[in-house]
């Protein structure tokens, strides 16, 4: 993983509305725990990353994603978290309290939005 | 000779408070006539048993005229006209006064949840599924019920026990949907839609409406929906099976508030990887009622997404700003928080959504961030 890796996050189809994908999908929901899950880009191919997604029987429209760099210039750490699955790494919201969560999100999406999507379902 | 005050229907509820009587709610007074008559000849059969049917022309020399509306709340003076010259009206007359009791009776026992079938057969009871179909929920129609002492009421309510009472296998009810035209056939002039329930129903396209059922079609793959104003085919099951026919379809904004509202609720509990708590529908009704009452046309429409914790989440992107209010539909709290994404210029603000003031906050700022007038 360096700067530019791209860090693929799964959006939800109900976290999309007409093309647009809410900023709640680049922060991490309950069961994240302050973590938001993406995937190793240098590891896995976006399409690749959608498939292992639904092959968990998890829902997913798509891939959008956000580089390492830009991560760190809006001083959110990120790691590689092999356990779940080699591929797997995460975005560190831990020392965010809820106001900066809601922030980073939206200069996530902003982020990932300029990049577009890297993958859609059919 | 004429009977005066053969019927006086009140009818009661906000509409008819100017004492005025709205167009559609002629249609249903109109089919009081075919059912006294028809009760007429039911009842003039049961006292001739020997005949296998009524005389021809039964009643064809009388009909009921509305004559006046007058004060309290509307009150439609209803007479009953002979149209035949004659001192005395014809003698027919007499079984139309006893159908008129018999079709008030039935209404009374509805209303007491006794059996409307004492007082009238099914084939005649089926006519409630035409009366009262275009009242709505807080209104009625009162019936003058001299032996009962007080009027006897038709309401919604009411109505569906005649209509079960009816033995209908389907009613017919005035209909408001959203949904997306997914087949439009111009051979047969039909069209089909899919609500947000996911469910299909079709209906027929008149010539005037054709244009904006294309155009609806068209956009279907862009998610555009429409709202259709007409008359549903309903079965026993209460589901929607038809649509009889269309008064109105409107092509809607794609970010049709409401529209955004429906597709949340087809959400169930575990919708987000087995996690997500779907959105309660009396929260969503709450929202739709508050929204539609406090949030200008005029304004940028929310996207509108549903939160994993059961919530709803508005969102508006203006300009370079990226605004938000993450909405606890219980509490019936709001987090406000809009961004400008070049700047970091930011503002949060934790609204009481039932309050008016902090409505009227919230469509300030966006009013101002987006400079539109509201």
């Amino acid at each position: 993983m360096n700067e530019a890796t791209l860090l693929l996050r799964r959006i939800h189809p109900s976290f999309i509305k007409l093309g647009r994908p809410t900023s709640a999908a680049f922060r991490p929901t309950p069961k994240d725990q302050c973590e938001l899950s993406v995937y190793d880009g240098d590891m896995i191919a976006p399409a690749a990353a959608y498939a292992h997604y639904r092959g968990m029987n998890h829902e997913s429209a798509g891939v959008m994603a956000v580089t390492v760099s830009e991560c760190a210039a809006l001083e959110l750490p990120v790691r590689s978290d092999p356990e779940p699955f080699p591929e797997h790494a995460v975005i560190d919201f831990q020392a965010l309290g809820g106001g900066q969560r809601e922030k980073k999100g939206k200069q996530l999406r902003d982020r990932a939005e300029r990049r577009g999507w890297l993958y859609e379902a059919e | 000779m004429n009977i005066d005050d053969f019927l006086t229907p009140r009818l009661v509820g906000k509409r008819f408070e100017s004492h005025s009587i709205p167009l559609e709610l002629l249609g249903d007074l109109a089919v009081l006539e075919a059912m006294i008559k028809e009760a007429a000849k039911w009842l003039y059969m049961r006292e001739h048993s020997g005949r296998e049917r009524a005389p021809r022309k039964f009643a064809d020399g009388l009909s009921l005229t509305l004559t006046a509306v007058e004060e309290g709340s509307a009150v439609a003076k209803i007479t009953l006209v002979a149209t035949s010259a004659g001192f005395f009206p014809p003698a027919e007359a007499t079984y139309l006064e006893q159908a008129r009791d018999a079709v008030v009776a039935s209404i009374a026992a509805a209303s007491e949840n006794e059996s409307p079938s004492e007082h009238l057969p099914p084939k005649i009871l089926a006519y409630f599924d035409r009366m009262g179909r275009s009242l709505r929920n807080d209104e009625a129609i009162e019936f003058p019920s001299p032996l009962a002492g007080r009027p006897a009421r038709l309401t919604k309510p009411v109505r569906l026990r005649l209509l079960k009472a009816a033995e209908a296998t389907e009613r017919t009810e005035e209909i408001r949907v959203r949904g997306a035209v997914h087949d439009l056939n111009q051979e047969t002039m039909k069209f089909e839609m899919r609500l947000s329930d996911g469910s299909k129903v079709s209906g027929p396209v008149d010539r005037q409406q054709f244009d904006y059922f294309m155009e609806a079609f068209n956009e279907y793959k862009n998610g555009i929906k429409v709202l259709l104003q007409g008359v549903g085919k309903y079965n026993r099951a209460d589901r929607l099976q038809a649509v009889e026919s269309v008064e109105q379809v409107t092509v809607l904004d794609p970010l049709d508030f409401q529209s955004q509202i429906d597709d949340l609720r087809t959400l169930k509990d575990g919708w987000y990887d087995g996690l997500g708590i779907a959105p309660s529908p009396e929260g969503l009704n709450w929202l739709c009622a508050e929204f539609g009452e406090r949030y200008s046309d005029t304004l940028p429409s929310p996207y509108v997404y549903p939160v994993v914790e059961g919530g709803v989440r508005l969102e508006w992107p203006i300009g370079r700003w990226d605004v938000s209010l993450e909405i606890d539909l219980r509490e019936r709290i709001g987090e406000w928080h809009a961004l400008h994404l070049d700047t970091d210029e930011e503002e949060s603000k934790r609204l009481v959504l039932g309050s008016r003031a902090d409505w009227d906050w919230m469509t300030g700022r966006i009013q101002a961030l987006s400079g539109v007038d509201s």
